[in-house]
């Protein structure tokens, strides 16, 4: 604690009172980067040059001496001691379809529910860092909105706040023409109708509607926090210009402000055709953002506080096929993570030595969500969620946590 | 020996080099006595025809992504996705008679040699040409112009102009000798990039003249629909090259579904070309130039090059061969059954198959 505290001093007035309120109080936050159709772990984490499924790509050293990442990484490999690699991912899941939502819900043992994705899970077991803010903010490519089908069985109010293209929400401005004594008394009355409403109808509903509402108005009160024009021009060349970085580096302006869970999407790395093209120019816009946000978390003290996975639904298989692609692979690949519990430094996982498959067990996603739950001091197998009676592990009860990559 | 007259409508695979690893790129030696093939083991591979004997040169410390013959001397030139190039004399060496370590600030994608055998030409990532002497290797000159990864070269017959093709579309004309950028060929539309696309996606991929200049081939495809699994429609412009203008666009009947990474003109100006598919077989397209739809095709795995023998009826193709375990996933699959994808060097006769002959 005296640690903390202490570090505290030297970072003074850079720190927004909201950062320096949440290290005090140890606040645990989060940062997914979701690679949505499948990063290549010979492309990235795991380079393997001599294997005879190794791409054309250099291996570059890393800050860890022995440790290697594909060229493409060269930023995170000058930060490789503060993260830790799974190397030996083993997942069962080969499709897109029921991949995505079994790596992001943790795929407890099946009770017939819908269980919550990872952010809207956070959100229910933490509540807000902040209780001006939502929990759960969701940057993604595309529309925004709030996306309520993420909290699963969660009341809806769970769900993501999602800024499509990393636009905040649309009317996040109060018109001119509304005074803050009008905008009070509309609420008002929209809460009245809403109890009414209630009364007869699915509460989950109404909540969703509430808790928009309530978004909406905290959003309102805190706007600054989406304005870009306030973002320096060297932390987005830093972040990189493209959409990833330009929405990690705003996930970074988000969690700084109190967000509990950020998550940011890139889509298209399903690189069945052209992979090695594709990579050289997918890689290096995850590289890059990812980099930038575990050193500035790392700077502002928030690091050891903050949870950032990087991840997607499967890693991609080490034949290369006719298209020169790679194919889905979710038997032997990689994730990265880092702070919060998180060992720094640790690539772990024992492959086969052209690295198609793990030697060993490896580790499924229960095995990661204990992590992850907890890192974030969360008690992943005594915890239950409750639902229509029926309590519900948040995690698969035959995983435990990954305690080689946990402080 | 009589030449037997060409027939493409009744081409067939007289021979078949099988090797264990993928093969991207394949070559005849300028008097055909030998095949020279690179890919995903990083050697150059040469086989003797008539022997039936093959070496590799080792050296390369990556992917090989290139391979040219000198037209005149026994010299083989090949270079690597980490911007090396090395020249062999392959016949009687397996050590390198020289090497460009830095040739391009990334991969080097195409080579080419001059007519005369004066300069062998390189490009690649960086999207500098650079011109260097055959006989040591020195750089002689960079040509300066492209905004992107230039993916293919191309002489011309007279050996006066160099052409250049690059990621955005752009075709570049170069004159050989003071180096000079004459014009640029718009084939803009071998390149995809929409809004929600996180890359670039295609490019021209392969460039060929016609044996009396007039016309210039690019090949590449246009409308991909992702960046993902770059599906696209392969497509050939055929240029004027008087004019610099689009006379046809080419297409195919299959569905590959992959860019035309070789096109090579025969004799007749029958234009022939390669693509690729995911997963299934693809096929070898031949164009009368002046009709958009193939007036022949034979199928055949993905192929990713072409090379015409100098008797001129025979043509060779890296095709890729799968290993059994392609696809999602390794339900069932042991590190002991799970096999590298292969490929066959396969070796088409463009004429009537003589009765009795076997195939491969």
């Amino acid at each position: 604690m005296l640690g903390n505290l202490g570090g505290l001093v030297g970072f003074g007035s850079l720190l927004h009172p909201s950062i320096a309120k949440q290290i005090e109080e140890k606040q645990k936050q989060v940062c997914l980067i979701w690679l949505d159709g499948g990063i290549s772990q010979y492309e990235s984490w795991h380079p393997l040059p001599e294997s005879k499924f190794a791409g054309p790509f250099r291996s570059i050293k890393t800050s860890i001496p022995g440790i290697h990442f594909s060229e493409l990484l060269p930023n995170t490999a000058k930060i490789a001691h503060k993260i830790s690699v799974i190397r030996t991912m083993a997942t069962k899941d080969p499709n897109h379809s029921t991949g995505v939502p079994r790596m992001q819900r943790g795929d407890p043992l099946d009770r017939g529910v819908d269980y919550p994705y990872l952010g809207s899970a956070v959100a229910k077991l933490l509540g807000p860092a902040e209780p001006e803010l939502p929990p759960y903010v969701w940057i993604k490519p595309g529309n925004g909105g709030f996306i309520h089908r993420e909290a699963g069985f969660l009341d809806a109010r769970y769900g993501a706040l999602a800024l499509g293209d990393g636009r905040p929400p649309v009317h996040i401005h109060r018109p001119d023409g509304v005074t803050a004594e009008l905008d009070a008394a509309r609420n008002a009355l929209r809460q009245k109708a809403n109890e009414r409403f209630r009364a007869y109808r699915n509460t989950s509903d109404v909540d969703a509607y509430e808790t928009s509402y309530d978004m909406a108005r905290k959003l309102m009160a805190r706007k600054e926090i989406f304005d870009d024009e306030k973002l320096d021009p060297k932390d987005r060349e830093r972040y990189g210009l493209h959409p990833l970085g330009r929405h990690v580096l705003q996930a970074r302006q988000l969690l700084e402000a109190g967000v509990r869970f950020v998550k940011v999407n890139s889509y298209h790395w399903d690189t069945h055709g052209d992979n090695f093209n594709m990579s050289q120019r997918l890689v290096p816009q995850a590289d890059q953002p990812f980099a930038a946000l575990i050193n500035d978390l790392d700077d502002r003290g928030m690091l050891d506080n903050t949870l950032v996975v990087m991840m997607s639904e499967f890693g991609r298989t080490p034949l290369i096929n006719s298209r020169l692609g790679r194919d889905h692979w979710p038997d032997c690949w990689s994730i990265a993570l880092a702070g919060c519990g998180i060992k720094r430094g640790a690539i772990i996982g024992d492959t086969t030595k052209d690295g198609a498959f793990v030697n060993g067990e490896g580790y499924d996603v229960g095995h990661l969500f204990h992590t992850i739950f907890s890192v974030l001091g969360i008690q992943s197998h005594r915890q239950k969620y409750r639902h229509k009676g029926q309590k519900l592990s948040i995690a698969n009860d035959d995983c435990e946590p990954i305690k080689e990559v946990m402080l | 020996m009589s030449v037997p007259p060409l027939d493409v409508t009744k081409a067939w695979p007289s021979l078949e080099l099988e090797h264990g690893r993928q093969l991207f790129r394949a070559q005849f030696s300028p008097d055909g006595h030998w095949v020279a093939a690179g890919g995903q083991d990083k050697l150059v591979h040469v086989w003797e025809l008539e022997k039936n004997e093959k070496k590799s040169l080792d050296g390369h410390k990556t992917w090989v992504s290139s391979l040219v013959f000198h037209p005149k001397e026994k010299k083989l030139f090949s270079a690597d996705y980490q911007g090396v190039i090395r020249c062999w004399n392959y016949e009687k060496s397996d050590k390198p008679v020289w090497t460009i370590d830095e040739a391009d600030g990334d991969n080097v994608r195409a080579l080419v040699v001059t007519a005369d055998g004066k300069y062998l030409i390189s490009a690649g990532d960086d999207a500098v040409i650079k011109v260097w002497q055959t006989r040591n290797g020195k750089l002689a000159t960079k040509l300066e112009g492209h905004q992107e990864c230039i993916f293919s070269l191309a002489v011309s017959p007279d050996g006066k102009h160099l052409v250049s093709g690059d990621l955005y579309g752009s075709v570049r004309q170069w004159s050989i000798g003071d180096w000079k950028q004459i014009r640029e060929l718009d084939a803009k539309l071998l390149h995809t990039r929409k809004e929600n696309f996180i890359a670039d996606v295609g490019g021209v991929r392969s460039l060929a003249f016609s044996g009396d200049g007039k016309l210039l081939a690019v090949g590449g495809m246009k409308e991909a629909k992702s960046n993902a699994f770059c599906p696209g429609k392969p497509t050939v412009l055929i240029f004027d090259w008087a004019t610099g203008k689009v006379k046809n666009e080419l297409k195919i009947k299959g569905k590959s579904d992959g860019p035309f990474n070789a096109l090579r003109f025969l004799e007749d100006n029958t234009l022939v070309g390669h693509t690729e598919i995911l997963h299934t077989a693809s096929e070898l397209t031949f164009w009368k130039i002046d009709q958009p739809e193939p007036m022949h095709s034979i199928k055949n795995g993905s192929g990713y090059d072409l090379s015409l023998h100098p008797d001129k009826r025979q043509l060779l193709v890296p095709t890729y061969v799968p290993g059994g375990s392609s696809g999602n996933g390794g339900r069932g699959k042991t590190p002991e059954n799970y096999l590298s994808n292969t490929s066959v060097l396969r070796i088409f006769s463009l004429f009537a198959k003589p009765e009795g002959k076997k195939e491969g």
